[in-house]
């Protein structure tokens, strides 16, 4: 633990704050950090308490012995000035305000059990301030806290929704047996009205009572300042309630019969709680603010808090702990404890994030820190700390950005569109396989949320292919939606392939299946999948005319043809119009990564069908053969329509020329063999990078009375004609060879090219004679 | 004549039959110890997937006939492999321009990816059996565990010792290159000619020639490269435990890891039979197989990396640092005002191919440049580079 909190001081102090943590504050720390141990301590202990007190007995009890300790040692009526009587009408409001509270605070503690209620009850004013803050104004004070918030309240949606306490389905098989008094039946059959689980109840009851206290809290520091000081008004107003809950109590032990056997053992406990909930704490609390910055001790606070709470929880019904427990009880509980399930876990994480957020003191007050003054007095300030604010990105902007680069482009747009719809029928599809406990359906999500990675895969290429070139990555990030088309390819042939197996393995086992649950899910699937396909054909359609933008010719081509427009190279319709005839229907028009998502829809689809028609067949006809053979015949066109995917993509991966240009490649080298003044080309290498890149790399012979310039120039314009955008020329004379071959750069390579260069002058010379 | 001359040659490949064409790939796959070794182990794995399915049925086992399908599977990445090998040799030709050696590096994707994917199956498999395990049969389990693991274990065996032996070989590795880029692989096969360069020709080969040169025949031109490669350990230590560093580096380390994991997978099988059958662990299983999982995509990502790298045309990470020096170099000779478009990219293992624009003084000699800067780029190891001289305008 001392290791601990040294961290974080000093990640504290690297956030730029002036204070520098001296062995001054970390007294304080470590005090606070007991305190809060003891504090979590004396919450498990009361949670076993109230189960054999009454909660309105518990807190008077609470609030009587704090009362009298703090009697004793604050003096409230003796020290001080005295106390007007319309100030006591305040104090009044103020008892009753804080009883009630304590009341719905201990109730929800009833509910919950001690760990959920520290993680929800126990945050500081400043957290809970900021967070209203940040939840209910426009100025929040920064993406920082817009985080911190929303960690909050995952918090406590998870707590709400993924928290499953086995305890509470065994309380909600006989919740009357809790039942004591009027109040507590009113609330009990509230939360049931509601038609949640009692511990949800809870959870909702505490975070109400949370901003209740905060709320209190704000405003009675007028009343404190009035009266003198917040630990006479808190004395005062401890013993009021005390009295204002007396006549509650009476009425209650007359009307019904304790459940306590000897009131002698709980002293113990109920001292141990007094000191350790309501006066320690108070106590170093208020010490703590004073001498540590107020957001700072809060945050080391709650962390303590919680991490003592979580520790706790674990070893609770341990045995070791027995002797912790000032009260011991007999083991007829022990099947009641709350559990630590992972959502409580998770939540605690979230909560200790977001306090630790939300605490931090905000930038917009102290603009800089003073680091000294000037020789004329002036103070002097750092703004390190705002600078690092801005630089550092927040993560809904990172969103919104990425947001806004994914709705750019068609392609991605028409992906996350899709992704979201296919999310959303998966989670629908999870939730109500939890809830109906299949867990068929629940299988069945996962595999779509599986399928949804082959999406998530596209998006991401179809993002990336947009980067920018870096100096690793010259050509840029094109490739990788060739990639990832091609990785889409193989995913689905595995899948295929396993398919198949199965369904052989089904052909000779036909197993039994149960068609009940299957029809609507696959009817569904087969919906969203349409969807997704009319989405992606209509992509494919104009994708085909995007792609013709950037592609010279053959782009041009397409555009015309496409959409009717009066196109300015007709060769070049004609042309275009062989091209996609004699291209599969996915052709090329589409990119690989549009095509690999679009397959992986279409096997999608095709797989829902299937399921369909089996089941019509099974249910009608009692064709337990259907399945299988369906399988057989989805593995089969899967495996067929994916083979030209991969197959392109392949191509190009293998640096091959592309095929759409490789006619105009091969009239341009011819036109290049004419041009004046060039000998011979070598080493032609033309390939595709990517959608929109085709680079290509040649030497040239020329003779050595021609300028080099021109000639690149005319090269690069035939090439640039048939497609090449990305050229590299190397232009090379007789001298060259000389060159080289005196450094011997490969005694072959120069062989080559002497030998060429040879032959070449002997034609040109035999063209001469001629 | 002439069109009926060259329709005939159009249709000479046409009248190949099947039979011929099969014994030409069988030689050509023998023809290389790699793809020999590659060949022999996919026979055995098929064959014993084949006795397991056959045995299946016979018994009419359902575990064992699915079990042979996934050795099937399995067997899918040796085909890849073999056929990679055997592809890359393919000579280039007017759509292939560089021939078709980058089979090897989309081989060791593919198995890479294949490896991942059931991995991923694996561990899917794994936590739901953890969550509620099944009850195994572990009577016929044993033996075939076992059979499968011997099988591997010989491949393990294979692999390394065919690693060595192919590096051993030296000239066969030679004449690989030679078949993909002619020039280049002559150039290396008979370097030693020109004496001033020992130390390029070292540079360019001391990678894949390790240990063909510690041990090899032909100590002429070896001298250079070994010297070299022992210059740089650090390149060497990264793949000291992969089978092979020739020319199909890529393929081998692809095959390997797949063996390697098809080992794990049965010694992990045994293990969780063992402790099944011994003390009623019935958690062994799925543990063993997450963990094996693990094992596998943790070991399956560098190969991933480096693959996609080189298809995605990086710049080849060895050259990283040595390019901004050139570029220096090449940007200090006289009359070469700037550098653009620097293009650095692997065509296959250790082929290293470049491109770049040179912007000049109008008055410069850009003979003597571009001779520089191949001179240049040839000692960090870029085989084949490509220079355009643009001459700036006054």
């Amino acid at each position: 633990m001392d290791d601990k909190y040294s961290s974080n001081v000093i990640s504290g102090g690297k956030l730029g704050r002036v204070e520098v943590p001296n062995a001054r504050l970390t007294r304080y720390i470590v005090l606070l950090l007991l305190t809060k141990m003891l504090k979590a301590l004396g919450i498990f202990e009361s949670y076993d308490l109230l189960k054999v007190v009454h909660i309105v007995q518990f807190v008077f009890i609470l609030k009587l012995g704090c009362a009298m300790i703090l009697l004793f040692f604050q003096k409230p009526f003796s020290s001080g000035k005295m106390v007007a009587k319309r100030q006591w009408i305040k104090i009044f409001k103020h008892a009753v305000i804080s009883s009630i509270i304590s009341l719905l605070g201990f109730f929800g503690l009833t509910l919950c059990g001690p760990l959920r209620t520290l993680l929800l009850f126990e945050h500081s004013d400043v957290v809970v301030i900021s967070l209203l803050s940040v939840l209910f104004t426009s100025s929040g004070g920064g993406p920082s806290k817009t985080r911190g918030a929303a960690f909050f309240i995952i918090a406590v949606i998870c707590l709400l929704l993924f928290d499953n306490d086995d305890l509470m389905a065994k309380m909600a098989e006989h919740p009357e047996g809790h039942h004591d008094s009027a109040l507590t039946h009113a609330l009990y059959t509230g939360i049931a009205f509601l038609g949640v689980a009692d511990h949800k109840g809870g959870v909702v009851l505490l975070v109400l009572a949370l901003c209740l206290k905060v709320a209190f809290n704000t405003h009675s520091r007028k009343l404190s300042v009035e009266i003198g000081g917040a630990k006479r008004l808190y004395a005062l107003s401890n013993l009021v309630s005390a009295v204002v809950l007396l006549p509650w109590v009476i009425v209650l032990s007359a009307t019904t019969e304790s459940k306590v056997e000897s009131w002698s053992g709980l002293i113990m406990p109920f001292a141990m709680i007094v000191f350790s909930v309501m006066i320690l704490d108070f106590y170093v609390e208020s010490i703590c603010t004073a001498k540590l910055e107020a957001p700072c001790s809060a945050r080391y606070g709650s962390i303590f808090l919680f991490l003592s709470g979580l520790l706790l929880a674990n070893f609770w019904t341990h045995p070791l702990t027995d002797q912790l427990r000032a009260m011991s009880k007999p083991g007829q509980q022990a099947s009641t404890e709350h559990v630590l399930s992972g959502g409580v876990l998770v939540s605690a994480c979230f909560f200790i994030l977001s306090d630790s957020i939300l605490s931090s003191p905000s930038k917009k007050g102290q603009k800089g820190t003073l680091v000294g003054y000037s020789p004329e007095g002036i103070p002097l300030y750092n703004l390190m700390g705002d600078a690092l604010q801005h630089s550092s990105q927040s993560l809904p902007r990172f969103i919104k950005d990425s947001l806004k680069q994914i709705l750019e482009e068609y392609d991605s747009r028409q992906i996350f569109y899709f992704l979201c719809l296919n999310l959303a029928f998966t989670f629908v599809e999870l939730f109500y396989g939890v809830w109906t406990n299949s867990l068929g359906l629940i299988s069945d999500g996962f595999h779509m949320l599986f399928d949804c990675s082959a999406l998530v895969l596209g998006l991401f290429a179809a993002l990336m292919t947009r980067w920018k070139a870096t100096r690793i990555y010259s050509y840029g990030y094109g490739r990788v939606e060739i990639l990832s088309g091609f990785i889409n390819g193989l995913f689905l042939m595995v899948i295929a392939f396993f398919v198949f197996v199965e369904s052989i393995s089904r052909l000779i086992d036909p197993p039994n299946i149960n068609t009940v649950m299957l029809a609507p899910v696959s009817v569904g699937g087969l919906i969203v999948n349409l969807v997704g396909i009319c989405a992606f054909s209509h992509a494919h359609s104009h994708g085909a005319s995007k792609g013709s933008c950037s592609g010279h010719e053959h782009g041009h081509s397409h555009h015309g043809h496409g959409h009717g427009e009066h196109g300015h190279s007709h060769g070049g319709h004609g042309h275009s119009h062989g091209h996609g005839h004699s291209h599969s229907p996915g052709g090329r028009g589409m990119n690989a990564n549009m095509r690999g998502v679009f397959l992986h829809v279409l096997a999608d689809t095709l797989g829902s069908v299937g399921v369909i028609i089996s089941t019509v067949l099974i249910s009608q006809f009692g064709w337990l053969i259907a399945d299988p053979i369906c399988s057989l015949f989805i593995a089969t066109l899967i495996f067929l329509s994916v083979i030209p995917l991969l197959k392109d993509a392949c191509e190009v991966l293998l640096l091959r020329i592309p095929p759409e240009h490789e006619k105009d490649l091969n009239f341009a080298l011819e036109k290049i063999q004419k041009i004046e003044g060039i000998l011979s080309y070598r080493d032609p290498h033309f390939w595709r990078h990517s959608a929109n890149v085709v680079a290509g790399t040649i030497h040239l012979q020329i003779m050595s009375d021609v300028v080099e310039q021109r000639v690149i120039q005319q090269v690069t314009a035939v090439l640039k004609d048939a497609g090449v955008n990305n050229l590299t020329v190397q232009v090379e004379k007789e001298a060259y060879f000389q060159h080289m071959s005196g450094l011997s750069t490969g005694f072959h390579e120069v062989l080559a090219m002497t030998q060429q260069m040879e032959s070449m002058k002997y034609y040109k010379d035999g063209t001469c004679i001629m | 004549m002439l069109p009926l001359s060259i329709k005939d040659d159009e249709y000479k490949p046409a009248k190949f039959n099947l039979l011929f064409k099969l014994s030409g790939w069988f030689r050509s796959i023998l023809a290389d110890k790699t793809s020999r070794n590659l060949f022999f182990f996919l026979c055995l794995n098929l064959s014993f997937a084949f006795v397991e399915l056959l045995y299946g049925i016979w018994s009419n086992s359902l575990g064992l006939i699915s079990d042979s399908f996934h050795m099937f599977f399995d067997c899918t990445a040796l085909l890849a492999g073999l056929a990679a090998s055997v592809i890359s040799r393919w000579r280039s030709n007017d759509s292939f321009s560089y021939g078709y050696v980058r089979a090897e590096v989309l081989a060791g994707f593919v198995n890479g990816l294949f490896l991942i994917f059931t991995a991923f199956f694996i561990f899917s498999e794994g936590v739901e059996r953890a969550l509620e395990p099944p009850d195994v049969h572990h009577e016929r389990l044993l033996p075939v565990s076992i059979a499968g693991l011997l099988v591997n274990l010989v491949g393990i065996f294979v692999f390394q010792h065919g690693g060595h032996g192919h590096s051993h070989g030296g000239e066969g590795h030679g004449h690989s290159h030679s078949l993909f880029n002619g020039s280049i692989g002559h150039d290396h096969g008979h370097g030693g000619h020109g004496h001033s360069h020992a130390a390029k020709h070292g540079h360019g080969h001391g990678h894949d020639h390790g240990h063909g040169h510690g041990h090899g025949h032909d100590h002429g031109h070896g001298h250079g490269g070994h010297g070299h490669s022992h210059g740089e350990p650090d390149c060497h230590d990264d793949f000291s435990h992969t089978p092979g560093k020739g020319s199909s580096k890529q393929i081998l380390q692809g095959v390997f890891l797949h063996i390697v994991a098809d080992t794990l997978g049965s010694i992990g099988v045994i293990i969780s039979a063992f402790l099944m059958q011994k003390y009623d662990l019935m958690i062994a299983d799925p543990i063993c197989s997450m963990l094996i999982a693990l094992l596998i995509g943790v070991s399956v990502v560098p190969l991933l990396r480096e693959s996609i790298g080189i298809l995605m045309q990086r710049t080849p990470p060895s050259l990283d640092h040595a390019l901004p020096d050139c570029y220096q170099r090449v940007q200090q000779l006289q009359g070469v005002y700037n550098l653009q478009e620097p293009h650095f990219w692997t065509l296959c293992t250790d082929v290293y191919i470049g491109t770049l624009k040179l912007l000049v003084a109008p008055d410069a000699d850009s003979r003597w440049i571009l001779s520089q800067t191949h001179n240049i780029f040839t000692q960090v190891g870029v085989r084949q580079l490509y220079v355009q001289i643009d001459v700036a305008a006054m």
